[in-house]
This record gives structure tokens, sequence and C-alpha cells, in this order.
């Protein structure tokens, strides 16, 4: 049964579809907030349709829909991004993340609304040195990656806005992973599923590179406790295990019971692989597989320390295992689905 | 070998950050020089939890008139030695001559190349010459080539440029080498760098991250280069520069300010 503590407080989620945004959608909904869902497509299908969620068609680049949308809610989860790693036109990352941003910031502002929690990335610190990084650590690389770049630049957005006046929690995801679409913004689902299927074929490197994986149900609590107990201004890694590929395949085939035989490909090997992939890139404008400076991460770690968000926020991290074999349970069933 | 402490100017952001954090990655110990307020001490921290170096912080402002001794006077006093110098703080600019004021030039100047100066002059006095040590003075392919809207700032980096040529020749008979840093766009500031992700084809492939050039120029001063120059397209650029004759360069430099006045 759903909660009616909150009933009637109105809360504007963007990026609604998204991978965050959808899941964030219902627990709110669950919850008994009244939820405003913003899309640029309310039949889009990744959406999730609940009692309390009002799907609204809008676009964080058109202001008026934005601030039609935002009218009378109390709360905003600013989750809307272009996240993928690629895009057709560059620009598109600079205007939806930056320009984006500073639409829902302002509008927030002019409305009077109560708290903005904004969805950021670890990718604002990007690859780490021998331990992982907390939120006071400085960023040890140039920004090379458009998304990085971009999310950084929108968090110096927030930071102009919060000395304006505007209440807004800043949280930073690392890698999520969880039941929901398989997309572009997502490699972690198409690495799962991929091995599911047998068409995922290899490990890049010596295998030994660290990712941290989150949890998308632990992101979407620590997005509602964020709301809840935050600190103005403050930014919160919301991280989940540091796991190497090696321990992330074996994971895998623990769980799924499949054997697949995966080849260990040279860093070096990918990256003039990616080279010939940038040089299609730019001269047909094709859809890159995978682009240099993805391949330069493969050497790098990427691990992320929570310790902020599990004190002030109450942030709980789900075991690897658990969160892996509930989402290779959900991409089985999906698989059964389309059959 | 003995373990070498470096000393990095302007070591809060950009360039300087990653030259800290490539030497600290090469085992070296640290002493970072910032302005005040600048984040140093989260920076300084990071690399000693990481690489467990010693990480000694100046924070400063080189332009004040006895910022270079004040330095060299508090590393006498806390009895650290410094075999590596890199003169790194400098400040950019991209406007016509009459859109900044005198201040800022003032400024520009007494950063890019009186403290330049002054901590290279100090440093002789604080080293044994007759040992192994290094200084890296950071340049710009600017100085190489005359650039529109970068009139004070490319004269800055040709007199390092002149200055630390000069000094190779003085220093020649001794056991200190002194390496020059000719970078071209950097992407340092992400404030910036949407200008930077704007061009395209030979502009951008001018253009590297910070960790690539600080990589490169840290190898080429411990291995003596006399003129580092990182990226192959900024050296074909320079292998350029010295082919085409003179007439011709003038007129694709006009050419390129026809194209920057008609915008």
């Amino acid at each position: 049964m759903e909660a009616v503590t909150n009933k009637y407080i109105k809360v504007l989620v963007t990026g609604a579809s998204g991978f965050i945004g959808r899941k964030l959608c219902l627990t709110l909904a669950e919850m008994g907030y009244d939820v405003i869902a913003l899309c640029r497509n309310i039949h889009h299908p990744y959406l999730i349709p609940h009692r309390n969620i009002q799907f609204v068609k809008g676009d964080i680049l058109e202001i008026e829909s934005l601030e039609s949308a935002m009218k009378d809610c109390y709360q905003v989860y600013h989750t809307a991004a272009m996240a993928k790693m690629w895009c057709k036109n560059e620009q598109d990352f600079y205007d939806i993340n930056v320009l984006g941003t500073r639409n829902v910031l302002n509008c927030a502002l002019k409305l009077g609304v109560e708290r903005v929690v904004h969805t950021s990335t670890c990718g604002v610190w990007g690859p780490t040195l021998n331990l992982p990084i907390s939120e006071n650590d400085p960023r040890a690389v140039g920004f090379a990656i458009n998304y990085e770049r971009t999310k950084y630049l929108a968090e110096l957005e927030v930071k102009e806005f919060v000395k304006k006046g505007l209440d807004v929690v800043i949280v930073n995801p690392s890698r999520v992973y969880g039941d929901g679409p398989i997309t572009d913004s997502n490699t972690v689902s198409k690495m799962v599923n991929g091995y599911i299927n047998g068409t995922w074929h290899f490990i890049p490197g010596d295998g030994n590179a660290i990712a941290n994986y989150v949890f998308v149900d632990d992101v979407v609590n620590g997005h509602v406790s964020a709301m809840g107990n935050g600190r103005n201004g403050e930014r919160y890694i919301l991280g989940g295990e540091d796991i190497c590929f090696n321990s992330f395949f074996e994971t895998l085939r623990r769980i799924t019971g499949k054997n697949r035989n995966l080849f260990k490909i040279p860093v070096r090997v990918i990256k003039a692989y990616s080279q010939f992939e940038a040089f299609k890139t730019r001269f047909f404008s094709l859809t890159p597989y995978f682009l240099p400076e993805f391949a330069d991460r493969l050497n790098c770690n990427q691990q992320y320390n929570s310790n902020k968000a599990i004190a002030e926020l109450n942030y709980r991290i789900t075991p690897f295992t658990i969160g892996i074999s509930k989402t290779i349970e959900h991409l089985q069933k999906n698989a059964l689905w389309k059959n | 070998m003995e373990k070498l402490t470096a000393l990095v100017t302007g070591a809060s952001e950009g360039l300087g950050k990653s030259f800290a954090l490539e030497l600290a990655g090469r085992g070296m110990d640290l002493v970072l020089v910032s302005l005040p307020n600048s984040g140093l001490n989260h920076l300084a921290n990071y690399l000693r939890l990481n690489f467990n170096n010693k990480v000694f912080c100046i924070e400063k402002d080189l332009t004040e008139a006895n910022s270079a001794y004040d330095i060299f006077k508090m590393l006498e006093e806390h009895k650290v030695k410094v075999n590596l110098l890199i003169n790194n703080a400098g400040l950019g600019n991209w406007s016509w001559f009459e859109e900044k004021n005198i201040a800022f030039y003032k400024t520009q100047i007494d950063l890019n190349i009186t403290s330049t100066v002054l901590l290279t002059r100090l440093f002789l006095n604080h080293i044994n010459k007759n040992e192994q040590n290094y200084i890296l003075n950071v340049g710009s392919l600017g100085g190489h080539f005359i650039v529109p809207k970068k009139q004070v700032y490319g004269a800055t980096k040709s007199f390092i440029g002149y200055f630390t040529k000069c000094l190779q020749l003085e220093l020649s008979g001794t056991k200190v080498n002194i390496s020059l840093l000719s970078p071209g766009g950097i992407n340092t500031k992400p404030e910036l760098l949407v200008l930077n992700h704007s061009l395209k084809g030979m502009a951008k492939a001018t253009i590297l991250e910070p960790e690539v050039v600080a990589k490169a120029a840290i190898s080429g001063v411990l291995k003596g280069q006399k003129e580092i120059i990182p990226g192959l397209a900024n050296r074909f650029l320079v292998l350029l520069d010295k082919i085409i004759p003179g007439f011709l360069k003038e007129i694709i430099i006009r050419r390129k300010l026809k194209a920057i006045l008609n915008v």
C-alpha cells in the first residue's frame, strides 16, 4: 500500500524516462508524492505508469514548457542529462547538461522551489589514483570526455545559483546498474546483457582496472534522502562497491551459471581500434562503438568513497552480488518477453 | 638516485596540478606554490594519501615584491632542499590590447616574467651547481609565432624563451639542466574548454590534455632536453615555421587576422 504522509506534495522530476529518473518517479509515487514527470515524449516506452505520476510533455531547453510543469511544485529532482558517450552534435552535451541545468535552476529560483536535487556524476572526478576519491579531492586529469566536462560545468552553474539563494543539493552517482532499459548511456547493462546472451567476448586489458558500481535502487534512495537530509550546496557521492573487471565477470559467471570464453584484449589494441572508430565517426558521422578518450580510461581505476552520504544521508549500499542478481533476473525475464 | 624534490608554482589548478600529480607519481617530494585560498591543501592531502610523499604548501601571491625571496627563506627555515624548479604560474589573455587595463598587464608581466626570473636567480643560490639539478620554464608555442590578441602574453613567453636559451649557454659548464617547455593549447580550465572544443581539424590537433603535456615535460627535463614541444601537430607547426619564407607567413597571419576582424 502506498504511504499517505506525502499526499498532495507536488514534486517535479526531469529526465523521467532516464535510467535513474524513471525509477525515482516510481519510488516517489509509492511514497505518496504527486509526481510531475517531465519528458519529451509522454508515450516513451521506458516510462512506468502509476496513478500518482502525471506525465507532462516538456523539454528543459524550452523554458515555457519547463515553467508550466514546475508551477506549484515544492521540490525538483533534476535528473535529465545527455549521458551518452557520443552524440552526433557535440554541442548537445553543452546545451542539455549546462544550459538545461541553468534553465531548471533559473525556473526553480523564480517559482520559489523549496529545494532542488541535482543529479551529477562521479565522472566529474574521473579516474582515481591509488585510493578511492572523496568529495573534496581534486580531479587528476583533464576533461577529454564531453559528458564529464559538461557535467562539471553544470556543477558550477549550481554553485552560482546557491549563491543567489536557491537551495540545491548535488548527488554524484558512480557507474549505475540495475533493472532498467538497455541504452547507450548504460554500459553496465550492455555488458551484463551481452554476457547472458553470449555476445560479449572480451575483458579490457589485464582485467584488473577497478570501477565503482552502484545499484539503481540505492541511487534513487540517495536522491530522496538528499532532498530530505542533504546540506544546501553540498555534494554527495552515491557509490557502490569497487570491483575490477575480472571479479565483475567472475560474479556474472557464478550467478548466471554460464561459462563464457572472454578474451583479454590489451588496452593499446583497443586504443588503436578506437582511433579507427574516431576516424569513421569524424568523416562519415557513423555512431562509434568506442572512442579513444574512453580507451584511455581502461587503464585507470575509478574508485569512489560514499562515506559522506552514509554518514549524513543514511545512505546504504546494496552488495554487488545481490544487486547484480536482481539485474540478471530482470534482463532474463525481459528476454523471455521478447521471445 | 637520491629522492628528488620539485617546486611547482601555480600548482593548484591547470597544468600546475598535472605537474604535481605527475611528479608525485614518479615518487618525488613536492613544494607547491599557489595563491591563498586556491584549494592547495586539499590537493596536498590528496597527494600525501595517494603517494605517501612529502608535500610542502606555500600560499603566496607571486606578484608581491618579496614573494620569491620569502619562498626560498621559508625553504631554508624548514630545511627543504629543492632540486627541480618548475616556473609554471602564468596569466594568459585573449583580447585586443586596449580591452584590458594597466593593472592587468602589470600583473601579467610581474607573474610571467619577474617571478620566473627572480625564482630562477634565487634557485641558483639555493643549489650546489656541481650536483644534478633541473629547471623547467613554461613558455608557449605562442612564443614562436606572432598571434593577434596575445600581444603581451606572447611577448612574455618570448622573453621566457630567450631567457631560458641564454641560461642554457651560461650554465653549460654546470650540472644544472634547464629546459624550455613550449606547449600549444592545453585543455586546462573547463570553463574555457567550450572554446577549445569548438575548434576543428589542425587547430584541434594542437590542443592537448594537461596530463599529457605534464608527462612529456617531466620526461624531457629529466633527460636534459633543451626545448620540449609536446604533440606531433605542434612539432609539425614549428617545422613549417622554420621552412616557410617570411613573406608567406606574413600573408597567412594577415589573412587569419582579417577573419578574426570580420567576426
